[in-house]
């Protein structure tokens, strides 16, 4: 008999039982659910692992969409069903519509996920696309017209390939309720990682490239690849500049070869450094008025399995004009110095030969002239061979002046005075023109600034024809004023010097010019007077083609830079320049 | 008779050095004119039909190629016996210089008056 008064406990312990069995339960149904959960997720990650590993697998490093593209829907049928997996893709001049079909369709079905993938092909473009050609392939199960399933699940992915809208993958079935969220996100992300692949390779490849086309594009070499068969791969613009007009207007191998033909033959030279894989190079190339230097190379491949292989060859075309140039203003030089040495030096010998051996030392007035010219014979060498020695100290930054307390003025009145003869033997007349304000004692090398006026007044002279004017000029230039415009206040004859260069913040300085009513100077000339090589012909009365060495305003600018003064020149064509230098006050 | 010659050099100094080597060298038998430059000297050589001209090429105004091209010109300078003073630089002109008719070329720094004597000489032997 069961004990009534345990009744009570009895029922207290089954009711307890009860909860306990129930609780467990629910409890289990909530971790085996959180299991599955886990177990579902768990799944879909390897599916997409599996599936973005077969799809890189497959692609590699391939740039070219629509390879990528029939690789994702080869491989979706693994994981996902379906009746129609299909993609467009936007080509410049035409649509690409490719189907793969998992179950007989109908052409319906197939017109209508055509019409579908359009419609949101021109949504998201935002203009129509009604005009383009479409380009069909259904690959897959074969389409049947007795079967009129229509489309009743779909969804699109559109592809996106650096910020551009490439096209759009569909995936559509026959049977109704299919692609929930879970099956849609994967495959967003399978095709939005392929387009970030794509899109970040192909920035690698285009800065890459990029970068490869601006170097070539920018060297001043023209540069001309080749292939095997010696068909042209790549050139930049100074080799088609080289190369010059072609009837085609795409320079080939021929044109290039034509244009050097007269010179050596560059396929030979090219086929040379193939075979020989050496560098070959080419000297004395003239073409019109430009030199150049030719190297021929063969292109190897520096990379997996072709490493090593040659590709091709490489013509590089080096202008080497300035070089040339450079080398025979060199020459010239040279030559022009030997020729300055040697007239002088010719005439003292045979005047030595005529006084051994005719009677021109008996007669007084004879040997007076004759002496005359062993001096001046004399003299001019060694004008020469001292600016030689000047222009070498220049050059060496050894060139020192010795600056005292001297008159400027003074000094320029004198010169003016020796050069009296030379000017009235010339018919040009000689004036002196002298501004206010001019200190009478100011720093300087008086021999050196001496042998800037002679130079500059001799030059003047030279180069003014009969009936023209040399002025002399000395005045005092304060900071913040033109030189050019102080000249002229002081009424004296000035020729501006180009815009580009302003004098107005020189510190107070003497301003020592000459001007001349001679032909003028080129701006282009101009540059070019302080070059030690440089020597112009003039059609002047006295100027004659190799006379003078031009070494004289080279040293006129050392003594006055020496001073820490500037040298300038201004001049107009056929009417005359002004050469000028200041003397600054401060520096003492 | 008496022999004229026409030196046309802008170097004053061989010019004198020239005319004074020529007439005493000549011994009377050398009457020598000069000029200074290439046009100067085609208006002497027009006004005086020396038997010999004594060329300098490089020279302002008129060089001595050009000088030459006008003297050719001429009725009267087809035949004028010409000879040029050249520096060594400038022989490669002498191609030019032959094919107007130069008959022979003394190189100036070079040359010693006694042979310039003998080449002149030359011309008149013939």
């Amino acid at each position: 008999m069961f004990p009534r008064e345990l009744l009570p406990l009895a029922v207290g312990l089954i009711g307890l039982y009860v909860i306990v069995v129930a609780l467990s339960y629910w409890w289990a149904r909530r971790v085996r659910r959180e299991i599955e959960a886990k177990e579902r997720e768990i799944k879909h990650r390897l599916y997409e692992i599996a599936i973005l590993k077969e799809i890189s697998d497959r692609t590699g490093y391939s740039l070219n969409i629509q390879k990528i593209l029939d690789v994702i829907a080869g491989s979706l049928r693994q994981f996902i069903e379906y009746s129609a997996a299909s993609y467009m893709l936007l080509e410049p001049s035409k649509i690409i519509f490719k189907a793969d079909l998992d179950q007989s369709v109908s052409p319906q079905f197939i017109k209508d996920i055509r019409g579908r993938m359009l419609g949101s092909l021109e949504a998201l473009l935002g203009r129509p696309l009604a005009d383009m050609q479409i380009e069909e392939t259904l690959t897959g199960a074969i389409m049947l017209d007795d079967v009129d399933e229509l489309v009743q699940s779909f969804f699109n992915i559109p592809l996106v390939i650096g910020g551009q809208l490439v096209g759009v993958l569909t995936i559509a079935h026959t049977k109704a309720g299919l692609y929930k969220e879970e099956e849609m996100a994967i495959l967003y992300k399978i095709v939005n990682q392929a387009s970030q692949a794509v899109t970040s390779l192909g920035e690698v490849v285009k800065t890459e490239q990029g970068k490869i086309i601006a170097m070539l594009e920018s060297m001043v070499e023209g540069v001309v690849m080749t292939d095997r068969d010696y068909h042209i791969v790549a050139m930049n613009p100074s080799a088609r500049a080289i190369v010059g007009y072609t009837p085609t207007g795409e320079p080939t191998m021929f044109d290039i070869v034509e244009k050097f033909k007269n010179i050596f033959n560059l396929q030979e030279k090219l086929e040379e450094s193939i075979k020989l894989d050496k560098m070959i190079t080419l000297d004395g190339a003239v073409l019109g008025d430009k030199y150049y230097q030719i190297l021929l190379s063969p292109v190897k491949s520096n990379q997996g399995a072709m490493k090593g292989q040659v590709l091709g060859g490489v013509i590089i075309f080096h202008d080497i004009t300035h070089e040339k140039e450079a080398e025979k203003m060199r020459s010239d030089f040279t030559s022009m110095m030997v020729h300055e040495l040697r007239s002088p030096l010719g005439n003292i010998k045979k005047i030595g030969e005529l006084m051994k051996s005719s009677k021109i030392l008996e007669d007084k007035e004879a040997s007076t002239e004759y002496a005359g010219m062993l001096y001046d014979s004399s003299s001019s060498m060694l004008d020469l061979v001292n600016d030689l020695l000047d222009v070498s100290k220049l050059e060496a930054g050894k060139f020192e002046v010795d600056r005292q307390p001297g008159n400027i003025k003074e000094l320029l009145v004198e010169r003016v005075k020796f050069f009296d003869t030379t000017a009235r033997d010339a018919s040009v007349a000689l004036k002196i023109s002298l501004g206010e304000g001019v200190p009478d004692v100011v720093s300087m090398d008086t021999k050196r600034t001496a042998q800037i006026v002679n130079n500059l007044l001799s030059n003047a002279l030279k180069y003014t024809p009969k009936g023209g004017t040399v002025t002399a000029e000395c005045f005092l230039h304060t900071q913040g004023t033109e030189i050019g415009a102080e000249a002229l206040r002081f009424g004296m004859p000035w020729f501006a010097e180009s815009a580009e260069k302003s004098t107005a913040n020189l510190a107070k300085s003497v301003v020592v010019a000459v001007t001349d009513t001679g032909e003028g100077i080129s701006l282009e000339n101009v540059g070019k007077l302080w070059n030690k090589f440089t020597q112009f012909t003039s059609t002047a009365r006295k100027g004659a083609e190799h006379k003078g060495t031009g070494l004289g305003l080279v040293i006129v600018k050392g003594i006055v830079e020496a001073h820490g003064g500037t040298v300038g020149v201004g001049s107009k064509l056929g009417s005359g320049s002004t050469f000028y230098f200041t003397l600054p006050l401060e520096v003492v | 008779m008496m022999k004229k010659i026409l030196i046309i050099d802008d170097d004053k100094i061989f010019s004198k050095i020239l005319r004074d080597g020529l007439v005493a060298g000549g011994q009377g038998k050398y009457e020598v004119v000069t000029a200074f430059d290439g046009e100067e000297g085609f208006e002497v050589a027009s006004r005086e039909k020396p038997d010999l001209i004594m060329l300098d090429l490089m020279m302002p105004k008129v060089t001595g190629i050009e000088f030459l091209k006008k003297l050719r010109a001429e009725d009267w300078g087809q035949e004028t016996p010409v000879i040029v003073e050249t520096q060594l630089s400038d022989l490669e002109k002498m191609s030019e210089g032959v094919e107007l008719g130069v008959r022979g070329y003394i190189i100036k720094s070079d040359y010693s008056i006694d042979a310039i004597l003998r080449q002149v000489g030359d011309v008149f032997k013939e």
